[in-house]
């Protein structure tokens, strides 16, 4: 027996992916599938674990680049989205997500955008797989990318079902997910990034190390990060640990310039590995994001 | 039994309890709590938070170890000292007041003396001492003086004492006045409170072994000088009668010790009343020079020179002597006008009475015909010489009269001379009665020497120094012989040639006297003139019968405060000092001399009974205590002695206390303005 509020998610994530995939596909008409195929699509900087038999021997001895070729693929893709649901992405306020008992939180934003890109990915058939990072509730958090639509059920139950708790060790997480995914695959990473980065940054590397396609989505709660509070408060971490007491009007501008510097740390530490780094407040359109997501473009 | 707080006004310090309280009221946590997602950025918020307020809190963290340190230096007992103070007094309890009552100290200033000045300081200093203080008073001008014998915890009697102090004209002896306060002091340790106007040169240089002394012995001189400022002062340094062409010349020395050049009003008064202004102009800080013409004629005795000043008066004045002027005192007869130089006993006897022209030594004799003897003014002349004098009968009357009034008669005999005449006219006054004329050589040969004279004799007094072996040099071939007679108390033989005939009889008659020499006074029977011996001689007759000569003892100058002895040519004498003020001066006999010791300036004169004066004596105050500047501070001398008595000394103990408090109050202050960072954000906002 599912949980009601569960099935309603479901329902809700399916109605709300396909909405935004409807919206997504319109007007178009040919499928750009992102990977190895004989049609050159780009170039990308060599990053170490590529093949190099890609490697661009002409640029190199022309320029003393390390660049790899990029070609239109004809075959399959196959898509990950790792999840991160620690505690720490239950908060949240401003989201625009309409879950059911998720409302406004950044795991409902989360979990949105992975439903929707996952059920956008199926449509054109690509294998889609699932890593969630932390969270609780569920049984299986590590799916491994396949076609259909029973595949795509399992996985909107999945993240119809999980919960935000626990603490998230992203650097193993990634290390395993990268290690997980196959070669040449279009890999997602959404998360708070709420751990130190450069204690998981680097195991971005893996992904590129397996030729994926990365795109980090950074998931923040405008309200959170703004200090939008006007007395001073106790706060603390639902993952745990000392409650920090603020004075959000004499703290708010040390706050913003830590969050700004910390997006930069971050932003550069991902674009380093070989990955697109977007950043996303929960209380933006999704479509927006999606559509970066899907175009393989950066901010 | 009873409680006591040594400091109570420590209890201030309970206020500081209050604001830790403050403090930690104000730092209360918030209740309300929040989830929250982004704990990594507020932690490093927190992070950079703290490593701001590590420097805003630096102010904090300086005022509380600056609190601690002045503690901690305070417990130390830190003192700052620098050259510029004067040595504390009284700490010893032991203490001498010397006070400065020299000439200089009696300058006006402000209203009043710098005497009273220092009298009135002493008073006041006098009552701040701590009580049982010993305290001695010592004053000083030539000569220390203690006001009481020696230290004594009676102030009040002492402060009495002050108040009598009275001005001197002496000098500042400042030694003196130390030598007496270490002596007062026993050679213990204790403190010498100068009261001085530290004024003239070599006042304080003078002084420096004695302070050395004082300071050796582990006792403080303390100056406290008083002095005006600026000083200022016009004196007469000095006057001096000399030669010139009509008269003689009085030559002043004006000084001024002010600031600026002054034109000073001066009058010089003559012995006998004349006065004659003089205007001085002095520049600042130096001395000029006036001279002026004494009349043709003008009475001897003691002037005085006056410049107006009235910053100090007590050294306007300066006494000098004035020969008499113009007029002799001593008439010659010549009785053989000769037809040569040679042959002329006035000629050798002009020289020898006025070998400058007669100015210089105030003789210029009046030489006459025996005609001249008929209007013999005992006023006029006190001494006259017969030379050669043939007949003297016809003013026999009046010499006799003469002489018996106290005037003085040198007879010298000649081809000319008869002895009956002179046995009839002048037996009464005649040493010897004249008999004849001898021959002791052929005038070809040297001739009978003289013996050496008796220098004991005042007359021949100041050959003892020299000149005494000249008279043996003196040879005669021809004398006038006289009837035999004995030395008494009226007649003595004060010169003898070779073989026992006299050469020079004096006879006292009344208060005169008459000197026979037996031989000539020009070359015709002796070759006495052609002598060194002869022209001092001849001075000296004169001196000792009593005319004016313009020196030797009769005229003496003296400095205020100093021993004048004046030698008696007579013991039997009974002589006496006349003060300026026309009474009779202390004074006492010291062998052959009178001995007094002058308080004050002025003319003071030595008289005996029935006789002219005996000498008069300026008496005038030292230049060198005119000069009112400050040349060398007492400090300054001190100071390079014992520097460290000079050093003002500040006790930090209670200012870093004070410190401590201020910083102590001011980091409360700056506490309760930042509180402790356990809210993030509080206080950040201002």
């Amino acid at each position: 027996m599912f949980d009601p509020v569960v099935l309603s998610r479901v329902r809700h994530l399916h109605l709300t992916a396909r909405i935004l995939t409807d919206s997504l596909m319109m007007g178009e008409h040919r499928s750009r599938r992102i990977g190895q195929a004989v049609e050159f699509a780009d170039y990308q900087e060599y990053m170490p674990g590529m093949d190099l038999r890609h490697l661009d021997w002409r640029v190199l001895a022309r320029t003393d680049k390390l660049v790899v070729k990029r070609f239109v693929t004809e075959t399959e893709l196959p898509c990950t989205v790792v999840l991160d649901l620690s505690g720490d992405l239950g908060t949240g306020d401003t989201g625009k997500s309409t879950l059911p008992d998720l409302k406004g939180s950044k795991t409902g934003t989360a979990i949105t955008l992975a439903a929707t890109l996952l059920y956008f990915l199926e449509r054109h058939g690509e294998p889609i797989g699932l890593e969630i990072v932390a969270g609780q509730g569920v049984r299986h958090t590590s799916y491994r990318p396949h076609s259909g639509q029973n595949q795509l059920r399992a996985l909107f139950l999945t993240l119809a079902s999980v919960r935000a708790g626990g603490v998230a060790d992203l650097s193993k997480a990634l290390i395993r997910a990268g290690q997980a995914t196959r070669r040449r695959s279009f890999v997602t990473v959404v998360s708070d990034g709420m751990e130190e980065p450069k204690s998981w940054l680097p195991a971005l590397g893996a992904f590129a190390r397996r030729g994926a396609d990365l795109t980090f989505v950074h998931l923040y709660d405008r309200a959170e990060w703004g200090l939008a509070f006007s007395e001073p408060a106790v706060l603390f971490s639902p993952e745990g640990g000392e409650g920090i007491a603020v004075d959000p009007v004499g703290a708010r501008a040390t706050f913003e310039e830590v969050a700004r510097d910390y997006v930069n740390e971050v932003k550069a530490g991902v674009v380093r590995f070989g990955g697109r780094y977007l950043q996303t407040p929960t209380d933006g359109p999704l479509e927006d994001v999606l559509r970066k997501i899907i175009a393989r473009s950066s901010e | 039994m009873s409680l006591a707080f040594l400091a109570p006004q420590a209890a201030l310090l309970g206020l500081f309890i209050g604001l830790p309280v403050l403090a930690h009221l104000a730092k209360q946590v918030p209740r309300t709590r929040r989830e929250f997602g982004a704990m990594l950025l507020l932690q490093r918020v927190v992070k950079r938070l703290r490593r701001r307020r590590r420097v805003k809190d630096l102010p904090l963290l300086l005022l509380r170890v600056a609190m601690i340190a002045c503690i901690a230096a305070a417990a130390m007992g830190p003192q700052l000292s620098w050259p510029g103070g004067t040595p504390k007094f009284g700490g010893s309890g032991r203490v001498v007041f010397v006070i400065d009552r020299s000439l200089s100290m009696g300058l006006s200033d402000g209203g009043s003396t710098l005497l009273a000045r220092a009298r009135d300081e002493a008073s006041t200093r006098l009552r701040t001492l701590p009580e049982g203080t010993l305290v001695g008073v010592v004053t000083f001008a030539d000569h220390a003086t203690r006001l009481s014998p020696s230290l004594t915890a009676d102030t009040a009697r002492l402060a009495d004492r002050l108040a009598t102090i009275e001005p001197s004209f002496g000098r500042s002896n400042l030694r003196d006045g130390l030598l007496e306060a270490r002596r007062m002091l026993g050679g213990e340790k204790g403190e010498v409170v100068v009261f001085s106007d530290e004024a003239g040169p070599g006042t304080i240089a003078a002084a420096t072994n004695e302070i050395r002394l004082l300071v050796e012995s582990g006792s403080a001189v303390v100056p406290v000088p008083i002095f005006a400022d600026p000083p200022r002062n016009i004196a007469v340094l000095s006057a001096t009668y000399g030669d010139g062409d009509e008269g003689g010349l009085l030559s002043l020395r004006v000084g001024s010790y002010g600031p600026n050049p002054v034109e000073a009003a001066c009058e010089v008064t003559l012995p006998d009343g004349q006065v004659i202004p003089v205007f001085a102009d002095v520049p600042a800080a130096g001395e000029v020079a006036e001279r002026l013409t004494v009349p043709p004629e003008a009475q001897g005795g003691v002037g005085k020179a006056w410049c107006e000043d009235k910053d100090l008066t007590a050294d306007d004045t300066r006494y000098f002597h004035l020969p008499r002027v113009g007029a002799s005192r001593v008439l010659v007869i010549d009785g053989d006008p000769g037809d040569s130089p040679t042959k002329s006993e006035v000629y050798f006897l002009e020289r020898a009475l006025a070998p400058w022209g007669g100015i210089r030594g105030g003789i210029r004799p009046d030489v006459s015909t025996p005609v001249g003897l008929q209007a013999l003014d005992p006023e006029q002349h006190s001494v006259v010489f017969l030379a050669n004098v043939a007949d003297p009968r016809a003013a026999g009357p009046a010499l006799v009269d003469f002489v018996r009034r106290g005037g003085s008669v040198v007879i010298g005999m000649g081809d000319n001379v008869t002895a009956d005449r002179y046995d009839e006219s002048l037996g009464p006054i005649l040493p010897a009665q004249l008999r004849k004329t001898r021959d002791l050589a052929d005038p070809a040969e040297a001739g009978i020497a003289l013996v050496l004279p008796d220098t004991t004799h005042p007359l021949f007094a100041p050959f003892l120094r020299g000149g005494r072996g000249a008279f043996t040099k003196v040879r005669a071939h021809r004398v006038m012989t006289v009837d035999p007679y004995e030395d008494s108390e009226d007649v003595t033989t004060l010169l003898r040639w070779e073989g026992g005939v006299p050469a020079l009889i004096e006879r006292k008659v009344g208060s005169g006297r008459v000197l026979l020499w037996t031989s000539t006074f020009d070359l015709g029977w002796t070759n006495l003139p052609l002598q060194s011996a002869y022209m001092p001689l001849v001075q000296r007759m004169v001196a000792y019968l009593g005319a004016e000569t313009g020196g030797g003892e009769g005229r003496l100058d003296a400095i205020v405060d100093e021993v004048v002895g004046v030698p008696l040519p007579d013991l039997a004498m009974d002589p006496t000092v006349v003060g300026p003020d026309g009474t009779p001066f202390r004074s006492h006999l010291e062998g052959s001399q009178l001995l007094f010791t002058p308080d004050r300036p002025g003319a003071y004169t030595i008289t005996v009974p029935d006789a002219p004066a005996l000498a008069y004596v300026a008496v005038n105050t030292a230049p060198t205590e005119s000069d009112v500047r400050r040349f060398e501070g007492l400090a300054a001398v001190e100071q390079e002695l014992v520097p460290e008595l000079f050093r003002v000394r500040v006790d930090l103990s209670a200012w870093l206390l004070a410190a401590a408090l201020l910083f102590a109050v001011l980091q409360a202050l700056v506490a309760l303005a930042r509180p402790e960072p356990e809210l993030i954000g509080a206080g950040e906002a201002t």
